[in-house]
């Protein structure tokens, strides 16, 4: 079987493993909306004001820039995706190609990718409005896309086998601490605009400005060499995964096997089944990573274009998003089998949904506060009263919200995870996707009206109505407490995340 | 006697699939029954029941005085169960799942020291602080037997105890059960290997499509001839 007939294989497994009706319906969905809305992009552009076009087309190399940046960051921080899960496979003649090639499908899937190809979308008609040849233009965003994407997935496979011994992950945490200094810096000293000029964002802007204009000349050099990054990228990416793959699984397992500091015995069952889900968040590696990923990122980006207070009000909303998306919307996957074991012993039912919503809330409340803390860096001067509240507001408001929606769908939908390697992930693909849309966008609403709301001449507006969306929220929380006391909801629970 | 554990026509559906259908058992204190039968038979379903994971769909569950459907919280309380399958919390260590069970079981200051003794004749002293993901399978049972019998439960529920065990581990176990059985403890074991079945136990109940088909002293299902006769109930 060539690896062509193998990706095929897995995908028409992967699809049949989607057993919802409603995640496939979904799913569909997303894929049909993204070219639709990049559609009407393009169709409404020419009713774009001058002033909104000219700064569109201004903030095109950053946007090429910030995909290109994305594109490599975000599969190194969530691992890679694969359509099975390599442990799974190893009885099988799975070719590198193949696993490659099913990471890289599944690259797509997350919601920034796609909000991520709107934007890109839409440069490329700002670009070309009034050029004949957006075709042109379209087939260099298009290599463009798919030479970043190829790479990220490359890159990551490679780190992926880089972090299989000590000295690998000694390299790459050394690797990440200096790149993240050096965006400390770039931030801290205003020289975010002149990365931008020296990066691939101005010449790929121009290449599409002059495919648009059907200028060759200015456009065949680097669409040319954007169709050979992506074959390269292609080509390291499969010696990668074939490399990554072929290291002895045991140097992993030293890492999970690893021994830890013994803690104090916590005073009360409550205390004690907290400080366990902690645990379980921080040594799970995806976990750390991503948050510490997420409570940095966001932040340092937002300082990076200089965002003013006003818009910075927005900011915590879509992190306390990610924060949730990181496990909370999944918490009783963190007890995996042992989930059996604790339902076994006499306590409260309520106190592990209780322990898992705190540890949630922790998580995200810290990931917003330092996006909020970081991103207001290198705002201009001090906030006034009302767009201070707005930020504590939209900080605690969002959490809480966030906190409810991931409770919820916890115990509505549970699935069993790992969460053992670098590379596993807290839900399916699909279902991931999925959530994220139903976390971001009612966070997105909840900081959007308090945006609107920093500008009001009324400090107290922002807090009311966080105040309203926090109880809200609280009464949310209870509901699903009350419902988690179902014995036979509990124990659908349990044998969901502890199924072996 | 009153039996500790007394379980009558319990039955367990998941959606149109009936697991368990009409199960009776009674089992005494200082009694050690062994549940066998086939993959599918409905033991570990039964066992999930018996610990108060799982709620009856109809039946009466007995264990140590307290319903299992009105009083699932006593029934914990009562039981010292280990799950067929893992049952650990992947990214906790052995001392620190033996924490988090001292406080949900509210014991006695000096846990500890019952907590090191077992973790000691079961060999995983060594191994108390490290993160059970990275435990052998054998390591994972052995400390799943620690976690169950930890609390010197009225009844001791053990599920699959030697799957995957070295002949160490499967002795600990051995003196595990003979200790709770002196002691009053009432022991159910389900196990495949029938030979350790009969060893650990002074009775044997066969399980086929989720009840009862074959009861016997243990001692009656020894050599060939025992052998045969059980291979007849399951079939």
């Amino acid at each position: 079987m060539n690896a062509r007939s193998q990706v095929w294989a897995l995908v028409r497994l992967r699809w049949t493993l989607v057993r919802s009706p409603y995640v496939r319906i979904g799913l569909l969905t997303s894929a049909a909306l993204v070219p639709y809305l990049g559609f009407l992009a393009l169709l409404t552009r020419s009713q774009i004001d001058k002033d909104a076009l000219a700064a569109a087309v201004g903030a095109a190399p950053a946007a090429l820039l910030g995909f290109g940046v994305l594109a490599v960051v975000a599969p190194l921080t969530g691992g890679v995706s694969e359509l099975v899960p390599s442990d799974q496979l190893v009885a099988y003649p799975v070719r590198p190609a193949t696993q490659f090639v099913s990471s890289l499908i599944l690259a797509p899937i997350n919601l920034v990718w796609f909000v991520q190809i709107l934007v890109l979308t839409a440069e490329t008609g700002y670009l070309t409005l009034g050029s004949p040849h957006l075709a042109w233009a379209g087939l260099t965003s298009l290599l463009f896309v798919l030479a970043c994407t190829c790479a990220g997935q490359a890159l990551a496979w490679a780190v992926t086998g880089l972090c299989h011994n000590r000295r690998g992950r000694l390299a790459m945490r050394s690797t990440a601490v200096v790149v993240a200094l050096a965006a400390v810096l770039v931030v801290r000293t205003g020289h975010g605009g002149d990365v931008v000029d020296q990066s691939f964002g101005p010449t790929v802007a121009d290449a599409l400005r002059a495919g648009g204009r059907g200028d060759v000349g200015g456009w065949l050099p680097v669409t040319a060499a954007l169709a050979l990054a992506a074959v390269l990228a292609l080509w390291l990416g499969v010696l990668a995964c074939r490399w990554a793959l072929r290291l002895p699984p045991d140097r992993g397992a030293e890492r999970t096997s690893r021994e830890v500091r013994r803690r104090r015995t916590p005073d009360t069952a409550y205390q004690a089944l907290v400080a366990t889900d902690r645990a379980s968040v921080w040594r799970a590696p995806a976990l750390r990573r991503g948050a510490l990923v997420l409570a940095i990122m966001p932040g340092v980006a937002a300082a990076g274009v200089g965002l003013p207070w006003k818009s910075l009000v927005f900011l915590p909303g879509l992190v306390a998003a990610g924060g949730g998306l990181l496990f909370g919307f999944n918490a009783f996957c963190l007890d995996g089998s042992g989930a059996v074991w604790v339902a076994s012993m006499p306590h409260s039912p309520g106190l592990v949904a209780r322990a898992k919503a705190r540890v949630t809330g922790e998580a995200v409340l810290l990931g917003a506060t330092l996006a909020a803390v970081i991103g207001s860096m290198r705002a201009t001067g001090l906030p006034t009263l009302t767009q201070a509240m707005a930020m504590v507001s939209s900080v605690l408001g969002c959490s809480a919200l966030v906190v409810a929606l991931c409770l919820s769908l916890a115990v509505r939908k549970p699935y069993r995870a790992d969460l053992n390697g670098p590379r596993d992930s807290v839900a399916p693909p699909g279902a991931l996707v999925l959530t994220s849309a139903r976390l971001v966008f009612p966070a997105a609403v909840v900081a959007g009206i308090l945006e609107v709301a920093a500008a009001s001449p009324h400090w107290w507006l922002p807090v009311a109505l966080a105040l309203g969306v926090t109880l809200l929220s609280s009464a949310s929380i209870s509901r699903t407490l009350r419902r988690y006391d179902e014995p036979l909801l509990r124990s659908r629970i349990v044998q969901v995340v502890s199924a072996g | 006697m009153e039996p500790v554990l007394k379980v009558q026509g319990l039955v367990v559906d998941f959606g149109a699939v009936r697991a368990v259908d009409g199960f009776d058992l009674s089992v005494g204190a200082g009694t050690s029954v062994a549940l066998i039968g086939r993959n599918g038979a409905g033991k570990s379903t039964t066992m999930r029941v018996l610990g108060g994971v799982l709620p009856p769909s109809a039946g009466s569950v007995m264990v140590a005085g307290a319903d299992a459907a009105k009083q699932p919280s006593e029934v914990r309380a009562a039981v010292g169960y280990c799950p067929d399958v893992g049952g650990l919390i992947p990214r906790a260590t052995p001392w620190e799942h033996l924490q988090l069970a001292a406080r949900l079981r509210e014991l006695p200051a000096g846990w500890e020291e019952r907590g090191r003794e077992l973790l000691e004749r079961f060999e995983l002293a060594g191994v108390a602080d490290r993160i059970t993901a990275g435990f052998s399978h054998g390591m994972g049972r052995r400390l799943s037997v620690v976690l169950a019998a930890f609390h010197e439960p009225r009844v001791l529920l053990l599920d699959e105890p030697f799957d995957g065990v070295d002949p160490l581990g499967v002795d600990a176990t051995m003196a595990v059960v003979r200790e709770a059985r002196a002691t009053g403890t009432a022991v159910l074991l389900s196990t495949h290997l029938l030979h350790l079945a009969v060893e650990a136990c002074n009775e044997a109940v066969v399980l086929k499509g989720g009840r009862v088909v074959g009861a016997a002293p243990a001692a009656e299902l020894v050599g060939e001839d025992g052998r045969e006769r059980y291979r007849m109930l399951i079939s």
